[in-house]
């Protein structure tokens, strides 16, 4: 089975190191962005099959990321989880508007996380 | 016994072919008597044997059929213990990761800034609260070092022994809401935690509301609180105090 590669894209070191230790042990590539700018950039690059994206963001935050995403072509179809301290339904519906495909909440549950994922990678 | 089974079955369907055909036994052309009672009789007693032999096979089908049922239920008890532990285990697996993470965090900082967003960060992602307020021990008082979330007016400067916070900085037993029903409590407080360098208590974290989504506090969270009071504190002792520029 191919190696999947997965974009991570938080500010945060601890939710960075968090991710990579979850995802690396079931054999995910990890590769990673500091900020939502970072993040697209990384993902036109990389050509990830995932993205986990953090929604509270310097300079632009992950609902501008997943849309800005989603308007180009090489990147339009990438899975993005959102990834978000924020549980509220407005803030969902919010992840969702810009395009996201399932989000996750802080603190991260490693099963949550690798259950989707798994299901947004068709595994 | 399901090949027993089926042998029965396919004598049954050949003897039913046979009747409806209108083809006599071949014993009945054999036998001298050809009277139609005795053929009939002996159809009958053949017929009934041949039925007892199908009754055995089936019951044999059915105690078979009953230990499958009690072995599939036997393996999926088996599948759902399996589950259990690889979930049990999965979370063993990421609570460890979470306490190196959060190690790493604490002592990778060259600062004492590094330090105080390594523990903010850890609040926040780890155990689940944006209002926190770190301290640290200046004579009798617990000074602000760092408040996130909340006003850090009134944090500025709190006597040892003084409220749950101070109580905290001066014995060096965490508090937990709920934990003591009998204890005065802060209705939004939910944990306050010393700071220790060695025996030294050296400061206190205090952590409001958890995020809506989180309701309590799990033995997780428990865990990375005494990684925090064992680490968090000693982390700020070995770095030089100028060079926390306060954001408090």
């Amino acid at each position: 089975m191919d190696r999947k590669k997965i974009l991570l894209v938080d500010d945060s070191s601890t939710v960075l190191l968090m991710e990579r230790m979850i995802l690396s042990k079931h054999e995910y590539d990890v590769v990673t962005a500091k900020d939502g700018a970072e993040g697209v950039e990384k993902a036109v690059a990389e050509r990830p099959d995932l993205i986990l994206m953090d929604v509270v963001m310097p300079r632009m935050d992950g609902f501008e990321a997943c849309r800005r995403l989603r308007q180009q072509d090489d990147t339009r179809d990438i899975p993005v989880i959102m990834v978000t301290t924020r549980g509220e339904l407005a803030s969902v519906e919010s992840g969702y508007a810009s395009g996201c495909n399932d989000y996750v909440t802080k603190p991260i549950n490693g099963l949550e996380l690798l259950a989707k994922v798994r299901s947004c990678l068709g595994q | 016994m399901s090949e027993r089974l089926r042998e029965v079955i396919s004598s049954l369907r050949s003897e039913q072919e046979r009747l409806a055909s209108g083809v006599r036994p071949a014993g009945a052309l054999r036998g001298a008597p050809s009277a139609p009672g005795d053929a009939g009789e002996l159809e009958r007693r053949r017929l009934a044997s041949e039925l007892a032999l199908a009754r055995e096979a089936v019951s044999h089908a059915n105690e078979e059929r009953d230990r499958l049922r009690a072995r599939v239920e036997e393996l999926e008890t088996e599948r759902r213990a399996l589950s259990d532990d690889y979930v049990a285990a999965q979370e063993r697996v990421t609570g460890v990761a979470q306490l190196f993470v959060a190690l790493e965090r604490i002592h990778r900082g060259r600062s004492r800034a590094d330090v105080v967003a390594a523990v903010q960060e850890i609040v926040i992602n780890m155990i689940g609260s944006e209002e926190l307020a770190l301290f640290e021990r200046r004579g009798d008082a617990l000074g602000l070092l760092k408040a996130f979330g909340v006003d850090p007016g009134p944090l500025h400067a709190i006597p040892l022994g003084e409220g749950i916070i101070g109580r905290t900085g001066a014995t060096g037993a965490t508090w937990i809401a709920g934990r003591d029903p009998s204890e005065p409590g802060d209705p939004e407080l939910t944990a306050c935690i010393p700071l220790r360098a060695g025996d030294e208590l050296v400061g206190a974290l205090a952590i409001w509301r958890l995020l809506g989504h989180k309701p309590v506090l799990d033995d997780q969270d428990h865990a990375v609180f005494d990684l925090l009071s064992a680490h968090a504190g000693l982390a700020l002792q070995l770095r030089a105090p100028q060079d926390l520029a306060s954001d408090a």
